[in-house]
């Protein structure tokens, strides 16, 4: 396939779009690609399809938005895209509202790697098909995560720096919208683009915090916390994890343990809207049901337009706000969470950035059982961060073992986005 | 201090009320507050409508407005104050909660004085939260409708310990909290158009036991029907505790129709709410030099006010029973339209600093504007009449230049046509009712009064001749005579003058 090059930091192939629909067939990543193009020369981006554009459905991969929503509004990030000349190419799968991370709980069917072993020496050409860019959102690990079916770099910003106007939320506190892409210089583009205070989103940091962090790294002093190496790791992923801090060393970083005790500690209001009245599915209760309590009449829309993980998570939120339940889970949390911000302020003032795997193994197969403990301690590795708004890149590293890309997580501290990428470019030239 | 006894109990009321904030725009959202002239769902946007993706942005001025209330209210403001959701599902709540101030409201502590005794209310809190959308349910097609206007407008919720007695203080309660909110501009606070919406928790007791079982009676939007509400759950609770039967902890309703409370949900079917603090709202903080600034841009309150206007007035024979008309005025525009000024600020601009006599002022406003008003069935406003028209209508009288009897038939001409810009004089002379005197008829213009005076005499010879035989109050007849043909315009002195002089 051809490569275009442009002026334009953005290189793009032309002949994308159809090969995208040819492809998409088989993968099954977007569940709405754009008609028109209008400039075939400029960056298409791929929007996560919990994230409103006024021009494709939104659905978040749910049943319940799955009746054609379109929203009447873009979310900034997306104007701020459009503004810079990219062009929103199609909505891609996700978990239902983001509620998962291996984008096997969507209405519209699983998202099938497309990152097959044998291709996996023609890079160029095993990318083909998925745009360069994409837009996620990451609230617990999601698009940190999504490198193992992308091979593509994934960067969860500081929490309040990219706007969340129009990002439709699972948990307030902790979303923030990602980017893929695939090398470390465009994720920097694209975050320059769209750091910008919003004053629509009230939890988007104003202008005055924002500076632009030191990116030095003579003498950059590592941390890799040692709760990060559960017992669960693959040995695929130790191996990458091995190698690369052995070529960091070899680059003159100083490697130092550091520990995050409350780490352990560490894993619902947003989804009272969807109930049929202004937009969205909608399932008229059968005749001769008792109408006479509002919330039975939405149950109706509800039960069978939600997806069994979103219920779960509806009602395990609902239980942990009663009042029965509150002080032992919503503030017991809220300490906690305090505790694991804590930690990482006491790591950050010996190591300037923390580095460790981004996931216990590699992409797991599709139709395996998922064991509940497994996910849980998965959680361990992306969950903190989150829960601090901490920034986090994941990069690709190569593994011996059996071949899969493998992610290897940098942390910063709050506003150290630059940082960050920077270490997780070097990482990323030493592959 | 001795509590009050109703028939040997003790009725112990608090009453939390829900003022809508003055504000241009919605408290969290940019959409316009609406008038109840706006057609419905023409005021709101995305996040009213509660669509996916919209994020809300507190408007300043609702805390500016939320401020002055708390402080007219004497309460401590709090420097720091958090929102909360408050989870529950129904049609007229689109986003399944309401953002409000749970954990910690703005303000807390205050009180307001009742005028008539001078009692203390104590105000447990003053918070700011978001009003829902309004429902309303068209029977003939079993159908409820939702308007969007009203999602999402700010609304101040004031909340009073239960310090009231009866239902006569809690009326009076209302109408000065209604008084004080309109004179910081906080809020409209009238009933009728919904811009204030009381619920009455009602309890009571025998002397020495403690406080009975209360029941809340919600959404009363009107002051008679609080008043009604209470005596009615009053009765109701003292049948049950004279039967010894328990008073069970209810939410009740008031029906109008049937003029009794009925009940909505018991204490079982009470929603848990599952309150969180909103993880999109930080902290509002308020530093104390904003508060104080606030502070000393308060307007007058309304019992400073009557204050003054009694030192001011009182020794010049305005009594204080005329001044609390006066500041009763307002707290009755039941209409909804608030007048353009108050009726003491119209009162004290037709006294104009002592240019006119405040007696005479008071008396017209409450006996001449007021009757004729009321006889039309209208309330006052100054639209009717203006401060101009009075004032000079006032003037025109006491110079002569029209009687008591002609100033009233102008009186009565305005007040039954649309409001006009003419002036007094004017309309006076379109209407032929200038005074005649002396003067006026020796440029020609008008009859000479002697000369009707002359007919009026010729006309009624018996009369003339009883009062040439002694009997001196007939000449008020020979007076009617002429006030009839002049149409009252002619003085009565000067006419009585004219016919004895004439006559001698």
């Amino acid at each position: 396939m051809l490569r275009a090059c442009h002026r334009n930091p953005f290189l793009v192939s032309v002949c994308q779009r159809r090969t995208i629909h040819s492809k998409n067939a088989s993968i099954n990543a977007f569940v709405a690609i754009a008609d028109n193009v209008p400039n075939p020369n400029n960056i298409t981006v791929g929007v996560k399809s919990n994230i409103c554009t006024s021009e494709l459905t939104t659905t978040c991969s749910s049943g319940i938005l799955k009746v054609h929503f379109v929203s009447p509004f873009n979310a900034t990030v997306v104007d701020l895209l459009q503004a810079s000349g990219a062009q929103v190419i199609g909505k891609t799968n996700c978990d239902e509202f983001g509620m998962g991370s291996l984008n096997i709980n969507s209405v519209h069917g699983p998202v099938v790697n497309p990152w097959e072993p044998t291709e996996r020496r023609s890079a160029g050409a095993a990318r083909e098909g998925a745009p360069r860019l994409a837009l996620g959102t990451d609230t617990g690990g999601s698009v940190r995560l999504q490198l193992r079916t992308a091979a593509s770099l994934a960067l969860k910003p500081s929490y309040g720096l990219l706007s969340r106007w129009g990002v439709v939320p699972y948990a307030d506190s902790l979303d923030c919208v990602g980017i893929l892409a695939k090398d470390v210089a465009l994720t920097q583009k694209v975050f320059d683009i769209l750091n910008v205070h919003d004053p629509q989103d009230p939890t988007s940091v104003p202008s005055s915090s924002r500076n632009k962090g030191p990116t030095e790294l003579r003498n950059l002093r590592v941390g890799v916390p040692q709760e990060y190496f559960p017992a669960e790791l693959s040995p695929s992923v130790i191996d990458a994890t091995k190698r690369t801090l052995k070529d960091l060393k070899a680059q003159g970083v100083t490697i130092v343990p550091v520990s995050l005790t409350s780490t352990s500690y560490a894993l619902s209001a947003n989804m009272a809207r969807y109930d049929g009245v202004q937009y969205g599915t909608r399932v008229s209760p059968p005749p001769g049901s008792d109408l006479s309590k509002v919330s039975d009449v939405y149950s109706y829309s509800r039960t069978e337009a939600f997806g069994s993980e979103v219920k779960k998570r509806i009602l395990l939120g609902t239980y942990s706000l009663s009042a029965d339940a509150f002080d032992n889970y919503f503030l017991q949390a809220q300490r906690v969470r305090q505790l694991v911000k804590e930690d990482f302020d006491r790591a950050f003032h010996h190591v300037d950035v923390l580095i460790h795997p981004s996931a216990i193994r590699t992409a797991p197969l599709l139709d395996s059982a998922s064991d509940g403990l497994d996910s849980y301690v998965q959680d361990v590795l992306t969950v903190p961060a989150s829960l601090a708004g901490l920034p986090a890149v994941s990069i690709p590293v190569r593994n011996s073992e059996d071949g899969w890309p493998v992610g290897m997580s940098v942390v910063g501290q709050w506003g150290a986005d630059d940082l960050v990428m920077k270490v997780g470019q070097l990482i990323e030239s030493i592959q | 201090m001795s509590r009050l006894l109703l028939d040997g109990w003790h009725v112990v009321l608090g009453i939390e009320t829900h003022a809508q904030i003055k504000s241009r725009q919605k408290l969290f959202s940019s959409a316009s507050t609406s008038l109840l002239s706006h057609g419905s769902n023409t005021n709101f946007n995305a996040f009213d409508a509660a669509f996916p993706g919209t994020l809300p942005r507190i408007n300043p001025k609702c805390v500016l407005l939320a401020l002055r209330a708390s402080l007219a209210l004497n309460c401590h403001v709090q420097q720091r104050s958090t929102f909360d959701r408050k989870h529950y599902f129904y049609s007229d709540l689109p986003v399944g909660y309401q953002i409000t101030q749970h954990y910690s409201p703005i303000a807390l502590d205050g009180y307001l004085v009742l005028p008539s005794t001078g009692k203390q209310v104590r105000i447990k809190q003053v918070q700011m939260e978001q009003d829902t959308a309004k429902s309303i349910f068209e029977s003939r097609e079993r159908t409820s409708y939702i308007d969007l206007n009203r999602s999402g407008s700010g609304l101040l919720e004031i909340v009073t310990e239960p310090d009231l007695e009866s239902p006569d203080e809690a009326a009076e309660y209302v109408r000065t909290l209604q008084a004080t909110l309109r004179a910081v501009g906080a809020s409209d606070g009238n009933m009728e158009t919904g811009s204030l919406r009381c619920d009455v928790n009602v309890s009571i007791h025998r002397p020495g036991e403690p406080f009975g079982t209360r029941c809340e009676i919600k959404n009363l939007n009107s002051v008679r029907y609080i008043v009604a509400a209470i005596n009615h759950e009053i009765e109701r609770q003292k049948a049950l505790l004279v039967t010894s039967q328990p008073v069970a902890q209810e939410t009740r309703g008031f029906d109008h129709h049937r003029w009794e409370t009925f009940k909505l949900r018991s204490k079982e079917d009470a929603p848990d709410y599952r309150y969180m603090p909103d993880p999109n709202l930080g902290v509002l903080a308020i530093n104390p030099a904003e508060i104080m600034h606030v502070q000393r841009t308060l307007p007058l309150l309304p019992e400073a006010s009557r204050t003054r206007l009694i030192e001011k007035y009182e020794p010049q024979g305005v009594t204080r029973d005329d001044i609390d008309v006066l500041i009763g005025l307002d707290a009755q525009s039941d209409n909804g339209a608030l007048p353009e000024i108050t009726a003491t600020a119209y009162f004290e601009k037709v006294v104009d600093n002592g240019r006119r006599d405040p007696k005479t002022v008071i008396n017209w406003i409450l006996n001449s504007l007021l009757g004729h008003l009321a006889s039309q069935e209208k309330t006052f406003s100054s639209n009717h009449l203006s401060v101009n028209q009075l004032g000079e209508m006032i003037d025109m009288v006491a110079s002569k230049e029209l009687t008591g009897p002609s100033a009233k038939l102008v009186l009565r001409h305005i007040l039954s046509n649309p409001p006009s810009s003419a002036s007094l004089r004017q309309l006076a002379v379109d209407m032929n009712l200038v005074s005649m005197t002396k003067s006026s008829s020796q440029t020609g213009i008008e009859p000479d009064l002697s000369e009707i005076c002359r007919r009026v005499i010729d006309a009624m010879p018996s009369e003339v001749a009883a009062l040439q035989a002694g009997h001196r109050n007939v000449v008020n007849k020979l007076v009617g005579g002429v006030m009839k043909e002049t149409r009252g315009r002619a003085d009565a002195n000067t006419t009585r003058s004219t016919i004895l002089s004439l006559l001698k």
